[in-house]
């Protein structure tokens, strides 16, 4: 792993970025909504909207629009809300860190239960373990965040009362009370992942368990065991990194239902507002926040993979 | 062909898959003929029953029959998610395939651009393209299309460039053929047994998408009989009676189940190796 | 009822009693205690804290806590005393005379003058910052400062509705100097003369008020501290009441409300009102420049059904005018009922043997109006009427649809007056004319009614107007809605408004049991 290449790993976010920022301000220009229009409510008179439009800018070409609001991003300035009038970038930003806060949480709930679900069904492979987890996975992929959601608040809060149903106290403010009300919403975050990445597991570590590598291990007279936590796990679990930080992107998209759902006030949920409120800048601003966290996330992820691949070489 | 549905229906996953994907095949033909209630018609005295004789899964908040409204909706909502990936696939193997097929910078530019937009989760890349174009189910179809063609792009460009380095391309481009016939004519059907396969997994997925893209409020509009609308809908009235909850949810698993399943079988009988 | 209590504008010196400030939940109470933090759910992002920028619920209820107007609306519909203790008209109502309470503070300690009172509403009347309380606070002409304690409005017509008028939401009292400063700086910071002071305010989470040591009522407000949390979901709201991690629902639909009846230690509330859901046709644009053709759609209506589907039966059948019992001045015509012999006669008449076509566009939000296309769509059939539903963001919708559109669904508070809400939708100079109807005759009523003092020439006008409405079907209203919240019931002090946009938290006290006072 080379400095070369890290830099041109950063190089390439600059460029996702730059792209995804194209992307979304050329959607949101022709988004049909009049931001001047937003700002004022239907009770503004022509000339006020008019005035607006001029100060905002809103008359000008739309490269030039594109400068204004780009060179504003690049300094820190995502501008202002057309919904709440005040400035973008600290509400996202919090935003963002309730979300990672469940992010974080879902990921690791996914890898605590996935990989020994993976390797559980890969060892005992066609017997009663491997079905049990193949069945769960398969539930688990086909159920979409906004039906586990309900059947989850429908059961174990309203009918069982065990868990608060919904809302979110920041876990600085009270971090018992804040935990109570993630964990269903992390449980529900993290299921879909944790029946991909179990059945990715599985069959990683199958197919690594038939390659010649392993036959070699095994024909030095190695214990299974000493076989498949050595050197199956190593090489199948490689790949699963770059799987899950592919998978971040789903959960990603998956948390603006569970944050609907459970009034969770994170980066999912101020950008559903935006969209039904036809908030421009803050669409623009959380496309582009979600992007870089995903570039950001797969980055790591790349070089995670590429400084254990080095220890699996010359191990 | 027959030895390989042999094989597919030796496998547990591909009996089932084709079993399931099967059924909903016939709601979606048949189902108008096996209802006699239209998946439209009130009845004010008949609201929120539950499962009878009469009405085989009971009616919802305006007295309609749920079971007409199930099989009205499979139409919309399993043909929408196959017709979305489709689509969305062919749109993907196109730019995968051509950016194989072009190779050197013009690859390297069109992949890079396609990973950038792969940055933007497809939930979101949808929910922005609905808003967009306006809610309603066509545009949900273009919507999660357009969200699957990066990932679809990648997956056929790798699958291409195998597929590159193999001697009847060669010859082609040996033989002096233009560029759209080398794509079209040689590299994509080479392609598309390992596309098939994802493009099967990821139905199931588009019927999910669909779904939440309805929960949401920017997918199929009231009075459609979609499976994700009718949930959305029935939250509300989930204290009055959960079926209307629990049958199009049950709907949308089982048919996410059946495509995962007819994909895996798929994947299975087309590898023999695991 | 209310004819009597009209009565005293009659005289040239009116007095709101301090016995009407006091709502008759209060009085027949145990005493309230003082202290503990109430929780309140909403459904809706308090985007705007600005008083004068307000524009739903949520948004109303913030702003209540934090300001004061001249006048309030009580649940009776009439004006009680807030800023203004009293108030005079001159004999044809154009000319009024407001008395303040002497002494008040803004949240900043400065104090609240004359002076303050003009600015806010020139403020308000100043089309450059667009306040919706533009058009509701009646003709003003000109406000001038008597003296430190006493304004005097002058109308550019009579108006006997006036201090009414002046209790709406976004008729509230804001500093002059943030007036000449900087007006928007209230969309963050808050500095008003109301019972709570805003401690922090995160438009899509939670707003938390404390009390205001300060306010002019020595006794209130009894609470401590008010926390209003954003409850997207309409089921996490119910879930977290019975939960109880919250005290109140501002607002309820019919199944939570029927979730929640019987509940123990929950108390549903329900008040009948004047909103409803209707459906608008832009009387201009064809076919429905045809009253006949309006008409037969109409009758189309199977209203008892209507107040099912759309109320699960908390609510009336409506006549095809915006007011029912809940207003005053009100009679009953008599009701016009579904019949779909005479609406295809209607239709045959009009041209259209065979029905015709129509695109019928609801926007998403609330979810009623989708409700309403959805059963009118099925009951219009039945007359050969296909209607095509359309549904939209709200955002788009009030872009490109509303007030222009064709054929479309509206909804409404109730709104304080007849006049209120006639002059606000139905009339030609109305501030959202949604169905361009514009009838001159109308008009005429309208105007002559908001100058007449006497009750039952008033209420005689005002009928006059309805049967006018109910001929010629601008709209078509099958039902309105009673108002339903619900609360735990540790909470004291708290009846739901009518209006569904007056809370009153001020009144509002917690019980020893109460899990929240903390």
């Amino acid at each position: 792993m080379s400095a070369s290449y890290i830099l041109k790993r950063i190089a390439l976010i600059f460029y996702t970025l730059f792209v995804v920022s194209i992307l979304v301000f050329g959607i949101t220009q022709i988004l049909p909504a009049d931001a001047a229009v937003m700002m004022l409510g239907e009770n503004a008179t022509q000339d006020a909207l008019d005035a607006l439009r001029t100060q905002m800018g809103l008359n000008d070409p739309i490269w030039l629009q594109y400068l204004h609001w780009a060179s504003g991003v690049v300094q820190g300035d995502f501008g202002t809300s057309l919904r709440t009038g005040q400035p973008v970038g600290p509400a996202l930003f919090s935003a963002l860190g309730t979300s990672l806060t469940l992010a974080v949480l879902a990921l690791a709930l996914m890898l605590v239960l996935a990989v020994p679900m993976g390797i559980l069904a890969a060892v005992r492979r066609g017997k009663l373990s491997d079905l049990v987890v193949g069945f769960i996975s398969y539930i688990g992929v086909s159920l979409p965040e906004f039906v586990t959601a309900t059947l989850a608040v429908v059961l174990v809060a309203d009918l069982w009362g065990l868990l608060p149903p919904a809302g979110y106290i920041p876990l600085s403010e009270d971090l018992w009370g804040g935990l109570q009300r993630l964990i269903l919403p992390v449980c529900v975050a993290s299921v879909m992942m944790i029946a991909h990445v179990s059945r990715m597991v599985r069959s990683e570590l199958v197919d690594v368990m038939h390659t010649d590598y392993i036959r070699a291990a095994r024909l030095k007279g190695l214990t299974p065991r000493r076989v498949l936590f050595r050197h199956g796990l190593r090489n199948a679990l490689l790949p699963t990194i770059t799987i899950v930080a592919l998978d971040v992107g789903y959960l990603l998209g998956g948390i603006i239902v569970v944050e609907e759902i459970f009034s969770i006030p994170g980066i999912g949920r101020s950008l559903m507002s935006a969209i039904q409120a036809r908030d421009l800048p803050v669409i623009q601003a959380g496309v582009m926040i979600m992007a870089a966290t995903y570039s950001i996330v797969n980055f790591a992820a790349d070089l995670m993979y590429a400084w254990l691949d080095k220890r699996i070489q010359y191990d | 062909m027959t030895d390989f549905l042999r094989r597919l229906l030796r496998s547990p996953q591909g009996a089932l898959g084709c079993l399931v994907v099967g059924l909903i095949l016939i709601a979606v033909v048949f189902g108008p003929y096996l209802t006699h209630y239209g998946p439209e018609d009130m009845q004010a005295l008949a609201r929120y029953k539950g499962p009878s004789a009469e009405h085989w899964l009971g009616t919802d908040q305006y007295g309609r029959d749920i079971f007409s409204r199930l099989l009205d909706g499979a139409r919309s909502t399993v043909l929408m998610a196959v017709v979305a990936t489709v689509i969305g696939t062919l749109g993907g193997a196109i730019i995968g395939t051509g950016s194989a097929y072009l190779g050197g910078r013009s690859d390297e530019f069109i992949m890079r651009t396609n990973d950038a937009v792969m940055a933007i989760p497809s939930l979101l890349m949808a929910l922005m393209v609905v808003s967009l174009l306006g809610s309603n189910s066509v545009n949900a179809l273009l919507a999660i299309a357009i969200a699957f063609m990066p990932s679809m792009a990648r997956i056929s460009r790798s699958v291409a460039l195998t597929v590159r380095k193999q001697d009847y391309v060669s010859a082609a481009i040996a033989r002096g053929e233009g560029a759209p016939y080398i794509v079209l004519r040689e590299m994509l059907p080479n392609v598309i047994a390992p596309i098939v396969v994802e493009m099967t997994i990821r139905v199931s997925f588009a019927v999910m998408l669909f779904a939440t893209l309805s929960f949401l409020g920017l997918g199929a509009q009231p009075p459609a009989t979609d499976w994700g609308l009718m949930v959305s809908e029935a939250r509300q009235y989930l204290h009055r009676s959960y079926w209307i909850l629990l049958w199009p949810s049950a709907a949308i698993a089982l048919t996410a189940i059946g495509f995962n399943l007819l994909g895996d079988g798929l994947r299975d009988a087309l590898n023999p190796r695991t | 009822m209310p004819l009597n209590r009209r009565a005293f504008l009659s005289s040239s010196v009116a007095l709101a009693a301090l016995a009407t400030v006091l709502p008759r939940a209060v009085m027949a109470q145990a005493t309230p205690e003082a202290g503990g933090t109430l929780r309140v759910a909403v459904d809706q992002a308090v985007s705007v804290i600005h008083p004068l920028l307000t524009r739903v619920n949520p948004e109303y209820m913030a702003a209540e806590l934090m300001y004061s107007g001249l006048t309030r609306l009580g649940r009776d519909m009439q004006a009680e005393a807030d800023l203004a203790t009293e108030w005079s008209a001159n004999d044809d109502l154009t000319v009024w005379t407001f008395n303040l309470r002497p002494g008040v503070t803004f949240h900043d300690g400065a104090a609240c003058t004359a002076a303050d009172v003009v600015a806010s509403f020139e403020a308000i009347l100043n089309p450059d910052f667009a306040s919706p309380a533009r058009n509701n606070v009646g003709p003003i002409a000109s406000i001038e400062a008597v003296d430190d304690v006493t304004v005097r409005f002058t109308l550019s017509s009579s108006y006997a509705d006036f201090p009414v008028a002046l209790a709406y939401n976004n008729a509230r009292i804001i500093p002059a100097s943030v007036i000449e400063g900087s007006f928007e700086s209230l969309r963050t910071v808050a500095n008003g003369t109301g019972p709570f002071k805003l401690v922090s305010y995160e438009p899509d989470r939670l707003i938390v008020v404390e009390k205001n040591p300060d306010y002019y009522d020595p006794a209130r407000p009894y609470l401590d501290r008010i926390e209003l949390h954003v409850f997207p979901d309409l089921g996490a709201q119910v879930s977290s009441l019975m939960a109880g991690d919250i005290d109140m629902i501002a607002t309820v639909g019919p199944n939570d409300y029927m979730r929640l009846e019987g509940q123990d230690s929950i108390d549903v509330l329900r008040s009948a009102s004047g909103q409803f859901c209707n459906v608008n046709f832009g009387t201009d644009i064809e076919p429905f420049n045809d009253p006949r053709v309006r008409r037969a759609l109409a009758l189309t209506v199977d209203r008892e059904a209507m107040v099912d589907f759309m109320t699960e039966g908390f609510g009336v059948k409506g006549n095809d005018t915006p007011l029912n019992e809940s207003y005053p001045f009100f009679e009953a015509l008599p009701q016009r009922e579904q019949n779909i012999e005479e609406a295809r006669a209607l239709l045959a008449e009009a041209g259209f043997p065979d029905g015709f076509e129509a695109e019928l566009i609801a926007s998403d939000r609330p979810a009623i109006r989708v409700q309403l296309a959805v059963a009118l769509r099925e009951m219009a059939r039945a007359a050969g009427i296909t209607i095509n539903v359309t549904t939209m963001p709200h955002a788009t919708y009030l872009d490109q649809v509303w007030t222009k559109g064709a054929f479309y669904v509206g909804f409404y508070n109730m709104q304080p007056t007849p006049d209120g809400i006639l002059k606000l939708l139905f009339t030609s100079d109305a501030a959202w004319n949604e169905t361009r109807w514009n009838n001159t005759t109308f008009d005429d009523l309208v105007a002559r009614a908001r100058a007449t003092v006497e009750p039952a020439a008033r209420t005689d006008l005002y009928t006059q107007a309805q049967a006018l409405m109910n001929e010629e079907v601008p709209s078509i209203i099958p039902a309105f809605f009673d108002v339903l919240g619900a609360k735990r019931s540790w909470m004291q002090g708290y009846d739901i408004h009518p209006r569904a946009s007056v809370f009153r938290l001020d009144h509002a006290w917690l019980e020893a049991s109460a899990p929240t006072r903390g």
